[in-house]
């Protein structure tokens, strides 16, 4: 069975006409990924009797016609995302051994489905970086290019998507960490607006910022994830109350007369001319669809990444102080009590993730306060309404993903300030809390994936992924050669 | 960035570094708060009625006991003593 980019309604269909079991699915999954994650290492843990237990239980589901969305279904889930019983790393020496004693919110509503875990995908340390490269444990490759990265954080998640060794995954996104690796794997991923998902269960690095999405190799197959996952959860007292909808309702209505916004700092010169150009082309097929294109402008984006990384390292310095090594976690050594904790944070911490704390603390002592870290939240609401003004005249907003497509290995990520800068088109996004879905658009010169992005309102997820799949419809995308 | 700061930044993180770690950490911080110093440009003032970050009370979970893990599970991830979690001497 040729697994490369099957979607959720495809294996849905095989399933229940059985055409396959549950078991054989899943089967055919684990065999996949023991041959290509050793290349690709897009897992940290594959949990293959976890998986092959749950398939018999999803295919007696199948068997007496209870079937759900999701029963039967093989996913892999980001490794900052709490699953009981099966380890859960932050992909940090911190958590090499930590067992979570409860599932995430969002695994209790997969499992209620009957969804099949495969494993626990690779991704930044705590979720702090874009290439995936920081991971103790799997410094995951890109399926398009091995020599390549695949983005991050959720770098493990988009790889075994865009790989074939698994149809969708769960990431998390705090500042384009589904749509980056989403656009560098070639593969289709949202985040959510903030409060849509529970983070109950989630390893917190920002909080007010983090979000749990899917990942998946079409807009489509998004909304099918998100319909599950999507809720209030009384755990997360951010989780909104909204009720919940059918997210891929809007997929195939028209997007004639759809005002679809560019603001023009994202087409600036630091965006390599062929991800303007296939951006701009993709604009140009809406146009073509019926939609309107509006010029505009979000004047503050220039402050956004220091804002960005000024309010999430301020809050990662104060989530991250519960790491000291007593209840869980690396246990280091010392004769007092402040000596251990040093010790195990010491050894236990990778070296961003040290400078992560190191800004946040910075950010809120006394004498900086002020001029960091209420700074950045004063440009937080400058953004949001810049964001607010564009949404009076537009529908959903186009810019590219990323100013680049993905670069070799050990081109930039050694360089801080390079990595941040490298996330200007994804950052504002979390900071206004709003949805925002990237797909495929095109490819660069040396066949290498280049996304787009489609921002929307708060809690119009329905209207992005009508918007995505209309693109995704008319789009031939070029599969990777794994 | 001077190695004051770094000091002062390690103790309120909890983290050790050795001398030449310290220069080198310091040296990346100092390029890191060059970029964050952009936001000095910006001149608009933080007004914190304008927030829109507030939980209402009506949404919030009911303020009642559960049962609580089980003791073995969260114990598991560490070295217990007497189903204790071990730390080290804090009073002598």
């Amino acid at each position: 069975m040729n697994l490369k980019e099957q979607t959720l309604d495809t294996l849905r269909g095989l399933l229940d006409t059985k055409k396959i079991s549950a078991p054989e699915l899943c089967g055919e999954y684990i065999k996949r990924i023991k041959e290509i994650n050793p290349e690709v290492l897009g897992y940290i843990t594959v949990t293959e009797d976890e998986a092959m237990k749950s398939a018999e239980q999803a295919q007696k589901l199948i068997d007496s016609g209870e079937a759900k969305p999701l029963t039967g279904i093989p996913l892999a889930i980001k490794d900052n995302i709490c699953t009981d019983g099966i380890k859960t790393t932050c992909a940090s020496k911190m958590l090499e051994d930590f067992v979570p004693p409860y599932d995430a919110c969002v695994i209790e509503k997969l499992k209620a489905e009957g969804y099949v875990i495969l494993g626990k995908t690779s991704m930044d340390e705590f979720a702090m970086g874009g290439s995936t490269q920081t991971s103790t444990f799997a410094k995951t490759k890109n399926p398009y290019d091995l020599t390549r990265v695949p983005g991050g954080s959720s770098g493990g998640s988009a790889a075994v998507v865009s790989a074939g060794i698994a149809p969708a995954a769960l990431g998390s996104d705090t500042g384009g960490s589904i749509r980056q690796p989403s656009s560098f794997c070639g593969v289709t991923g949202i985040k959510p607006t903030y409060g849509r998902v529970s983070r109950y269960g989630l390893i917190a690095f920002a909080s007010s910022l983090d979000q749990i999405g899917p990942i998946a190799n079409s807009a489509r197959d998004c909304g099918t994830l998100l319909n599950v996952i999507a809720g209030k959860d009384s755990r997360d007292a951010t989780s909104s109350t909204k009720p919940a909808e059918d997210f891929n309702a809007k997929i195939g209505q028209s997007i004639e007369g759809m005002k679809i916004a560019l603001p023009k700092e994202f087409y600036s010169d630091s965006t390599d001319d062929e991800v303007k150009t296939s951006v701009l082309a993709a604009a140009k097929k809406y146009e073509e669809m019926g939609a309107q294109l509006v010029d505009c402008s979000i004047s503050s984006l220039k402050y956004a990444v220091a804002a960005y990384y000024l309010v999430s390292s301020a809050e990662a310095a104060s989530n991250l102080s519960r790491f000291d090594g007593i209840k869980y976690g690396l246990r280091g050594e010392g004769r007092t009590f402040d000596e251990m904790i040093r010790d195990s944070r010491t050894r236990g911490f990778g070296d961003e993730v040290k400078r992560r704390i190191l800004l946040g603390n910075y950010a809120l002592s006394s004498g900086y306060y002020d001029a960091y870290y209420l700074k950045a939240l004063a440009l937080k609401q400058q953004i949001i309404k810049e964001y607010d003004e564009v949404f009076q005249k537009a529908d959903i907003i186009l810019t590219p993903t990323a100013p680049t497509v993905a670069y070799k290995i050990g081109e930039q990520e050694t360089d801080p300030v390079k990595m941040y800068l490298a996330d200007i088109c994804t950052v504002t996004v979390n900071i206004a809390s709003l949805p925002a879905i990237s797909t495929t658009c095109g490819y660069s010169a040396n066949n290498m994936p280049i996304g787009m992005s489609l921002i929307g309102r708060k809690f119009d997820e329905a209207t992005l992924i009508q918007a995505a799949d209309a693109f995704e419809a008319g789009f031939e995308k070029r599969p990777n050669n794994i | 960035m001077d190695i004051k700061t770094i000091e002062h930044l390690c103790n309120l993180s909890k983290l050790n570094y050795t001398d030449e770690g310290k220069q080198k950490v310091m040296a990346e911080m100092s390029e890191i708060i060059n970029l964050m110093d952009t936001v000095k440009e910006f001149d608009v003032v933080y007004d914190d009625t304008k927030d829109n970050n507030s939980i209402s009370y009506a949404e919030v979970r009911e303020d009642k006991a559960k049962p609580s893990f089980p003791t073995e599970k969260l114990l598991s991830n560490t070295k217990p003593s007497d189903n204790c979690y071990v730390v080290p001497k804090m009073v002598d």
